[in-house]
């Protein structure tokens, strides 16, 4: 895919271990470079947030974020992984992308993950709740 | 008693209230109420307030957050008021059983007097299940 | 036997004490909307990883009664990007035809409630009479007129004979009738477009934040379409037109909508057309599926529905990830919500079509005249509609 080459022009150094398929390029993001990449692909490259999923493993959380580019029906998916699995922190996106709010909310209601800087981290799903269940989709797991 | 019940069985007026469906059942009720099914001819319509209902339709599973208002409701309609539960959901909670949103025990939250099974059930058999409940409070 | 008989009353489930839409209100504007989701909340993430593929197949359909095709598209799309796995043409077909059918019923749906919402009760009779068909269609080909769980990973279950094909257009022509008949009824109506221009107004910029997806995004300007943008199944090689409108107000929401039924209608007859001699099997039989991870998604009638299915060789998913179109959508109501007067938000939130399955509708206006409930916000409506009436006929 020579095309991907271009697409993360700018991020040299940011971009992980990568596995390509037909229309998807999922890469491995670092932390402290997550707000570069998702500024690069939403604010640069015009792609648009589809969701962001969670999912326990045994080297750690990982979050992937799906972005797809519309015009050629491409997907970029940026993965971070937590290696902290008793206090698993990371900063939010929601400051870049207002339409990852509720995503955020969520996964730190199913997964524990606290979103620093989200503008409001209130429970989604299970507000008002007579008791709440405790982390759901935490389990352990052999990938 | 019983002769109340035959004047309630003229024109019910139903309460619906959706307890975490998939909403199917929900349409499907609501289209009784257009032109192919039309149950307005029975006297059947629904209305906005618990208070003034003979009939509570339950449909979906009943899920943790939605049961203590359930409750509620069902402790604030006059009675006599019949539970109706439309579906799979309210009988079994179908394949949602294993969630961890759902307290085991389904006839823990609101005590249901008639089944109407399906996934969703077709509005003829909902229609059927009217006129066995008709036929019940008539006697 | 047409009906002039309104139910008293909101005739979405009212729980007393559920609320979802909860908006603040200045005098009769609205200034801020807090959105509350839970009630519908099953937990199908949790449960899927608990069941096998063909298994999950019959749970995701359970999602959504309105759209219960689309999620099963979107899933075995994801189960099948996988392994990059080829489905037969016939299967192609009959996929696009379930899931344009689909969109046809459900749009009808949604344009007889906003006929509710805003009252003209014989437009929702009307709507929802012309569903009927469509449903039958559904009975006669799946065998059951919602939750039809047709879709299989690499094909389809069921298949259309070609002797079933010739009544089946036959349905079709009344119903594309009947809908050139509401189409015109609605948009030549004065009242209706002065109640609804410029209501309820979603920049373009604002659909963009918000990742907003389907008809409330095309009305704003934001032209994408799954069906074009990555064309999977049949939608290569049928022929369709995206509709993209540009001011975001309620009234190109229902624009959108009755031009995406007449498009659909047109996906159908090709569909319907082609399955007539179209050759071979109807499912390309997966035995295994290996280790990895696949991205399917589907343009369902609200917007792109995305599964997210990672698999480890065994015949379960070990995450299954499902993001509804209907998620991304109610959050603009924040933006579209803000500074319109009370009579219009009804309208206004019944624009975006929440998916009402991850939803109630149960609206509590909090200002300083106390908590009013949604059955006000109806009855506001309604007189908005009246008074324009009045003013334009006389």
């Amino acid at each position: 895919m020579a095309e991907r080459n271009h697409f993360l022009d700018g991020l040299e150094g940011k971009i992980g271990r990568t596995a390509a398929k037909k229309g998807r390029l999922y890469f491995e993001v670092a932390v402290k470079d997550l707000h570069d990449v998702v500024r690069h692909l939403f604010l640069g490259q015009g792609c648009r947030l589809s969701t962001a999923s969670a999912m326990e493993m045994r080297r750690g959380l990982e979050v992937l974020y799906h972005f797809s580019h519309d015009a050629t029906g491409r997907y970029y998916c940026p993965r971070v992984v937590l290696t902290d699995l008793e206090d698993p922190k990371m900063p939010s996106i929601a400051p870049i992308i207002k339409g990852a709010e509720w995503i955020e909310r969520e996964i730190s209601e199913l997964f524990g993950i606290v979103f620093e800087g989200h503008p409001w981290p209130e429970r989604l799903l299970t507000r008002d709740h007579p008791h709440p269940p405790d982390r759901p989709l935490r389990l352990r797991r052999k990938p | 008693m019983s002769w109340k019940n035959r004047r309630l069985a003229k024109s019910l007026w139903v309460f619906h209230a959706s307890a975490s469906p998939c909403n199917n059942c929900d349409i499907e009720i609501l289209d009784l109420l257009t032109p192919r099914y039309d149950v307005e001819r029975f006297g059947i319509k629904l209305v906005g307030s618990i208070r003034h209902a003979d009939v509570l339709l339950v449909t979906g599973i009943m899920n943790d957050k939605v049961a203590p208002r359930l409750r509620r409701l069902y402790e604030q309609a006059p009675r006599p008021v019949f539970v109706v539960g439309i579906g799979a959901c309210p009988t079994t909670r179908c394949c949602f059983k294993e969630s961890y949103n759902v307290s085991p025990g389904r006839g823990d939250v609101i005590p249901v007097d008639l089944y109407v099974e399906g996934c969703p059930p077709k509005p003829e058999a909902m229609i059927d299940a009217i006129v066995k409940l008709v036929g019940v409070l008539n006697g | 036997m047409s009906k002039t008989v309104v139910p008293v009353g909101p005739f979405h489930p009212l729980l007393e004490e559920a609320e979802f839409f909860r908006l603040h209100v200045d005098g009769e504007t609205v200034t801020d909307i807090d959105v509350d989701i839970g009630y519908m909340h099953r937990g199908h993430e949790f449960i899927s990883e608990r069941k096998t593929f063909t298994q999950s197949i019959f749970l995701v359909e359970r999602i959504c009664g309105i759209c219960s095709t689309s999620h099963p598209i979107a899933f075995v799309h994801a189960v099948e990007d996988v392994d990059d796995v080829d489905i037969p043409i016939r299967a192609a077909y009959i996929r696009t035809l379930i899931g344009e059918l689909e969109r046809i019923h459900s749009h009808l749906l949604w344009l007889g409630l906003a006929g509710h919402f805003i009252g003209y009760d014989t437009l929702w009779m009307w709507a929802w009479r012309y569903r009927e068909p469509i449903l039958e269609i559904f009975e006669t080909i799946t065998g059951n007129r919602n939750h039809y769980g047709m879709m299989r990973v690499g094909g389809v279950a069921r298949d259309v004979p070609p002797e079933a094909v010739p009544p089946l257009l036959e349905t079709l022509e009344l119903v594309e009738r009947k809908m050139d008949m509401i189409a015109k009824a609605a948009a030549d109506d004065p009242v209706l477009r002065t109640r609804l221009k410029g209501v309820g107004v979603l920049s373009r910029q604002a659909a963009v934040d918000y990742c907003a997806v389907g008809p409330t995004a095309r009305a704003s300007g934001v032209a994408i379409d799954v069906r074009k943008d990555e064309p999977k199944d049949a939608y290569g090689l049928v022929d369709f037109k995206v509709i993209v409108l540009e001011n975001g107000d309620v009234y190109d929401k229902l624009v959108v909508r009755i031009l995406e039924i007449v498009e659909s209608v047109k996906i159908v007859r090709q569909c319907l057309e082609r399955l007539k001699t179209a050759p071979g099997p109807i499912l390309n039989d997966v035995k295994e599926t290996s280790a990895g991870e696949g991205i399917g998604r589907y343009e369902a009638p609200r917007g792109e529905v995305f599964h997210y299915v990672r698999t480890d060789g065994s015949n379960r998913p070990l995450r299954h990830k499902v993001r509804a179109p209907s998620y991304v959508n109610i959050p603009t109501c924040a933006a579209s919500c803000k500074g319109i007067p009370l009579a219009d938000a009804l309208i206004t939130l019944a624009s975006v079509d929440p998916c009402y399955c991850c939803t109630e509708r149960a609206i509590h206006i909090v200002g300083e005249g106390g908590v009013r409930a949604q059955v006000d916000l109806a009855q506001l409506s309604r007189q908005k509609t009246e008074r324009l009436r009045r003013e334009i006929h006389g």
